[in-house]
């Protein structure tokens, strides 16, 4: 009986990765199946990016608000539409989440809402994070304590930081949600685990929604570990780290790190020439189709397998860092510079927007 | 304020009395003894009217001690009022003397212990106590008496909106740190959400810092938790003690034994205690995502506008006389989700017509639903099988009770069913299975069916069995909906009554007719697979009693046959119960061809059931008459035909005779019993001596008495036989001796090139 029902687990997980596998990245989801794409959408992205700052790729031009996203590692999550969420209600959000917070700490004392008397909250949008009319905006949320033997002129420390956005989200499913409905479907979390656990209660109590934790899967590092490649003609990626696991037990890790001048030649080497072509008239407007991340990856494989007779298609990848970014198949995301930081969230976007249940 | 005192009544007083005296007048045939008693009875009335006189309108000042008068008036009242209890005029009287102290403390709590109401309290002798009690005169103890008085009769207090009016007087009371636990609990009895304000809340923090965390504080915080929930935060400790401790005093035996006295029967226990918490404190949040949410009031974020309409948060509705009262003015609560957790609340949601409030729940539902059985591959260990359980027992129930599917559900099931092994919580699944909304015939086949003959072909007979038993439900469950919701005209139906999508009738014959032949496919493979198993076969005949009936039961002019996949494994079985069934079906399937047929000549109708329909019925039913009734199971024409000399190879004795309702396996049985019933003394049996036409006839009524009646309707309704005539038989080359049977099967009548004689004789 208990042997059986173990396989039971196994089965159903094995067909499970299979399914969602195939389901989400291959735009084929039983029940439902429209709005499934992955290449175009980043590539359009891109291309309206590029149209919106040409030239220009630097920290320059994230605003600052953008510029508090960088330099933090952020576990990501997805999360359902917001009912009723609304953004000019900003403010007495995190006057509510304060007292909620001190009431959960406090647990069993009643606390009058507006009081705060440990952590200060604050809720502010992110500009330029929406990439077309339907993306509702971005919305950053910190927590500062005071420290207890503080000196009054003592900056706050940051106890818990997080952001909730849609990027460039799929736009028939953004128009299909009711107008009570805002739909942020990423979130990113920094801080203690336990502040986390009590901002999605709160989030989930306030707004009817649920959150689940977003895995970033091996076709999707690949794409980040393309995106990274492509910036390095302006910014230097240091080097492209790959990191793959083997299952077998123990557990093995295959760490693959690149000299970002080899990644840069194979990432130009496996370029369409049609699409040069098209990239030599704009310049910027250059757009990644999936099948060139196939054969950059593919590439990098085959020449660890020339080197050690070790298949890594069959395994997989779990984690994708540049001096650009860095991304862990748990979810855990970092992003060190603005280049690319758009398109990045646009693909976290369309994962997330890919765990709703409707 | 003002508040009008209400004097006793005097001529109200002696009117009773007369009428006592009336009775006493007519009682004077009675014992001596009985009258005597009456008599103490009218005098004691009588003294309680004088003594209630003498504390109405005794004079402030006078002394206790000493006072004789007043000791006799006051055990006066007192023994009405320990043995019947005071009329609600007496309490008005008694409670006002206590209160204004015109005699001095001492003879006030003696007088609010023996305030025992035999019906109601009047709400103004009530509010005249409170304005006594803010005049401050009165000892803390003797006030404390007060509000514990209020708190046990408080659901005799006849109306209580004058109480609510003075909620703020009450309220100032909280100070006082002996009064505050009782102040509280009155508090908690009168407040209403325009009560709740911001300088109240702040005075119960303030008392809290104060006093700790006093379970009084925090029950009455929760309340205005529930109404105002923007004003108050709390968390409870998971482990609080659930509601107001139960004072008791004095009164409570005293006032069940004058109920018990009066009437005979005690009302319920007042439930003045909360309902229980459903926070287990000993299981740790885990993945959570099976928890149902608690069912809590949504934040009030902007406070003035749109916020004139008095709403009345789910959370605080806990009868379903409430619900009623209040069914328009119900606020959802903040997660959808709660309401699944409790049978009132679903109760409300069949009425809700709000789309996104749907939604939410459907977000909610679908997310618990995915993240525990889609998403779980991440190392994170499933919940105990016993928690899904219940969360899918308790999905299922409200479905049932809803009589419709949430879509997020569907959506999960379509997903599901391709990663589905076939035994997990197999039960719980195919329940939900069978509460799929119609699916339109495009994406019927790859969304269900797919899956769905995957998980079939390679699973058990149990799997199986319960397979085809979910989407018999289906179908019912289809049809019902169809026969319901069919709009008058008859061309669309609303798919979903919390959707605007509409099917139009032909859109959902498609789709049953989709399924049906599914079903069809599916029962013709299992039966095969499974070599006619009985328990398949009652499974596969289960639905095709549902199928048969279509059109009568439920107004749909479709019918399908079974395939032949189905009807000869049935037709062939070795029980009897199967055929028996087989022939109920068939029965059923000749009722409702011909009401269709005459409703086609009566009414033009768009939609008429095919010719094909027809043309099957009548070659199954020719089959089962001649391979049953006639003993001509191979003959040339026939569904089944074998060559001869084959036939004649397997050297069966009369093997035209082995399927007829002697020889047929699933009756052989019948027909020894029946020979052995006929014949005792007969050793050998010669189940053709069953054949003679009167002999025959007298089998028939043995089979009947053995509770075939499909076979019995099945019979009567498509042969007409009398037993007696002998007259138009005819043998055939095949049969040796003469079966004296006059057959005639009716046909459907169909279109002339039918091969279906009107009659076989």
């Amino acid at each position: 009986m208990e042997r059986q029902s173990s396989g039971v687990l196994v089965q159903r997980r094995s067909r499970q990765s299979y399914r969602s596998y195939v389901g989400s990245h291959l735009g084929f989801t039983p029940g439902f199946t429209q709005r499934r794409l992955t290449t175009s959408r980043v590539a359009a992205a891109r291309g309206r990016r590029g149209a919106r700052a040409p030239g220009g790729r630097g920290a320059a031009e994230a605003s600052p608000a953008q510029l508090a996203l960088l330099a933090r590692e952020w576990q990501l999550s997805y999360v359902t539409p917001l009912y009723r969420f609304r953004h000019d209600q900003l403010r007495s959000y995190a006057r509510q989440l304060g007292a909620f917070l001190a009431a959960e700490t406090r647990r069993g004392e009643a606390a009058e809402a507006g009081l705060q008397d440990g952590l200060k909250v604050s809720i502010t949008l992110v500009a330029g994070m929406a990439q077309t009319e339907e993306d509702p905006d971005a919305v950053f949320i910190q927590m500062h304590s005071k420290r207890q033997f503080a000196a009054p002129d003592d900056a706050p420390r940051l106890a818990w930081s997080g952001w909730l956005a849609c990027v460039g989200g799929d736009a028939d499913y953004l128009r299909s949600l009711p107008p009570d409905f805002v739909c942020l479907p990423l979130l990113g979390a920094s801080g203690a685990e336990g502040l986390t656990a009590l901002v999605k209660a709160w989030f989930r109590r306030t707004f009817d929604c649920c959150f689940g934790p977003l895995e970033i899967n091996s076709v999707n590092l690949q794409w980040l570990a393309a995106l990274w490649t492509d910036c390095h003609a302006q910014t230097s990626i240091q080097q492209l780290k790959l990191v793959w696991s083997l299952p077998v037990e123990p557990p093995l890790q295959v760490t693959y790190t690149v000299h970002p001048q080899d990644a840069w030649e194979l990432w130009k080497s496996v370029r369409q020439p049609g699409e040069r072509g098209e990239e030599e008239v704009g310049e910027e407007d250059g757009s990644i189709a999936i099948e060139e991340v196939a054969r950059f990856i593919k590439g990098l494989q085959s020449h660890f397998y020339r080197h050690f007779r070790v298949e890594l298609s069959a395994e997989q990848l779990t984690q994708v860092s540049t001096a650009l970014g860095a991304a862990k198949h748990s979810g855990r995301l970092k992003i060190s510079n603005s280049s690319y930081m758009i398109t990045t969230l646009t693909l976290l976007t369309e994962c997330a927007l890919l765990k709703m249940p409707i | 304020m003002a508040v009008t005192l209400h004097l006793p009544r005097p001529p109200d007083l002696s009117s009773s009395s007369s009428t006592d005296s009336s009775s006493f007048n007519r009682s004077v045939n009675r014992s001596v003894r009985v009258a005597e008693i009456v008599r103490r009875k009218t005098e004691a009335k009588d003294s309680l009217v004088a003594a209630l006189k003498y504390f109405a309108e005794v004079e402030a000042g006078t002394p206790v001690q000493g006072n004789d008068e007043l000791e006799r008036n006051l055990v006066s009242v007192e023994r009405v009022a320990y043995s019947k209890g005071l009329s609600p005029e007496a309490i008005s009287v008694m409670l006002e003397f206590a209160m204004s102290l015109r005699m001095g403390t001492s003879p006030c709590v003696r007088v609010l212990k023996c305030l025992l109401p035999t019906t109601v309290v009047p709400h103004q002798a009530v509010v005249r106590a409170v304005v006594w009690l803010c005049v401050g005169k009165l000892p803390i103890s003797t006030q404390v008496v007060f509000i514990k008085w209020v708190l046990t009769v408080f659901d005799m207090i006849d109306a209580k909106d004058h109480l609510r009016a003075i909620y703020g007087f009450l309220f100032s009371f909280v100070t006082e740190e002996n009064l505050c636990p009782y102040i509280c609990h009155l508090l908690y009895l009168l407040t209403r959400k325009e009560s709740v304000r911001l300088f109240r809340v702040r005075k119960l923090l303030e008392l809290q810092s104060k006093l700790g965390k006093q379970p009084f504080l925090l029950h009455l915080l929760s309340l205005y938790k529930v109404f105002c929930p923007e004003l108050v935060t709390l968390s409870l400790p998971s482990r609080m003690r659930a509601g107001f401790r139960n004072y008791n005093g004095p009164w409570k035996t005293a006032l069940i034994a004058i109920q018990k006295r009066n009437t005979g029967q005690v009302s319920s226990d007042l439930p003045l205690a909360l309902e229980t918490m459903e926070k287990a404190g000993s299981r740790k949040r885990k993945l959570g995502h099976m928890d149902l949410p608690a069912l809590t009031p949504v934040v009030q974020i902007q406070t003035q506008t749109s916020y004139n309409k008095a709403v009345v948060p789910l959370a605080h509705i806990n009868s379903f006389v409430k619900l009623l009262e209040n069914l328009h003015l119900i606020e959802l609560p903040a997660q959808m989700g709660s309401l699944l957790g409790s049978s009132l609340a679903l109760q409300y949601l069949d009425c809700v017509q709000d789309e996104s409030a749907f939604l939410r729940l459907n977000f909610w539902l679908g997310h618990a639903l995915h993240e525990e059985f889609l998403f779980c591959g991440h190392g994170g260990a499933s919940h105990s099988t016993d928690e899904v359980v219940k969360f899918l027992e308790r999905l299922l129930s409200s479905q049932h009770f809803l009589q419709e599917g949430f879509s997020s559900t569907e959506a999960f099931l379509y997903k599901f069913l391709n990663v589905w092994d076939g035994s997990l919580l197999r039960p719980q699944i195919l329940g939900l299975l069978s509460s799929i909304p119609v699916v339109p015939s495009s994406c019927i086949g790859r969304l269900l069916f797919e899956p769905l003959m995957q998980l079939f072909l390679t699973s058990t007979l149990f799997f199986k069995c319960g397979l085809i038993d979910s989407l018999n439900g289906m179908l019912v469950k289809w049809l019902t909906w169809h026969s319901v919701y069919a709009r008058e005209d008859g061309l669309d139906i609303s798919l979903n009554s919390h959707t605007s999508m509409n099917m139009s009738l032909s859109g959902f014959m498609h789709s049953v007719m989709e399924l049906v032949q599914f079903v069809g496919r599916l029962a013709s493979m299992g039966l095969q697979l499974e070599g006619g198993h009985s328990l398949l076969l009652s499974f596969v005949l289960d639905f095709y009693d549902t199928v048969c009936d279509m059109f009568r039961k439920y107004g749909l002019p479709l019918l399908v046959m079974p395939p032949v996949g189905v009807f000869y494994p049935a037709l062939f079985a070795t029980d009897s119960v199967s055929v028996d069934r087989l022939a109920q079906i068939m029965y059923r399937y000749k009722i409702n061809l011909t009401s269709a047929k005459k409703q086609e000549k009566q009414t033009e109708q768009a939609f008429h059931i095919s010719r094909q329909t027809y043309l099957e019925f009548n070659r199954y039913l020719v089959f089962m008459v001649n391979c049953l009734w006639n003993s001509k199971v191979f003959q040339p024409g026939n569904a089944v035909e074998l060559s001869e000399e084959l036939l004649l190879r397997s050297r069966v004795p009369q093997y035209w005779a082995s399927f007829d309702l002697i020889h047929h396996p699933a009756f052989l049985g019948h027909a020894v019993d029946f020979h052995h019933k006929c014949w005792p003394e007969k050793r050998e049996v010669d189940l053709n001596s069953i054949k003679p036409s009167k002999v025959w006839g007298w089998y028939l009524e043995y089979l009947f008495t053995q509770g075939f009646d499909g076979l019995k309707q099945f019979i009567q309704s498509n042969i007409s036989w009398r037993p007696s005539s002998t007259s138009g038989a005819k043998t055939t080359d095949l049969e040796k001796e003469q079966t004296p049977k006059m057959v005639k099967v009716y046909g459907v009548k169909v279109s002339q090139r039918t091969s279906l004689p009107r009659a076989i004789s």
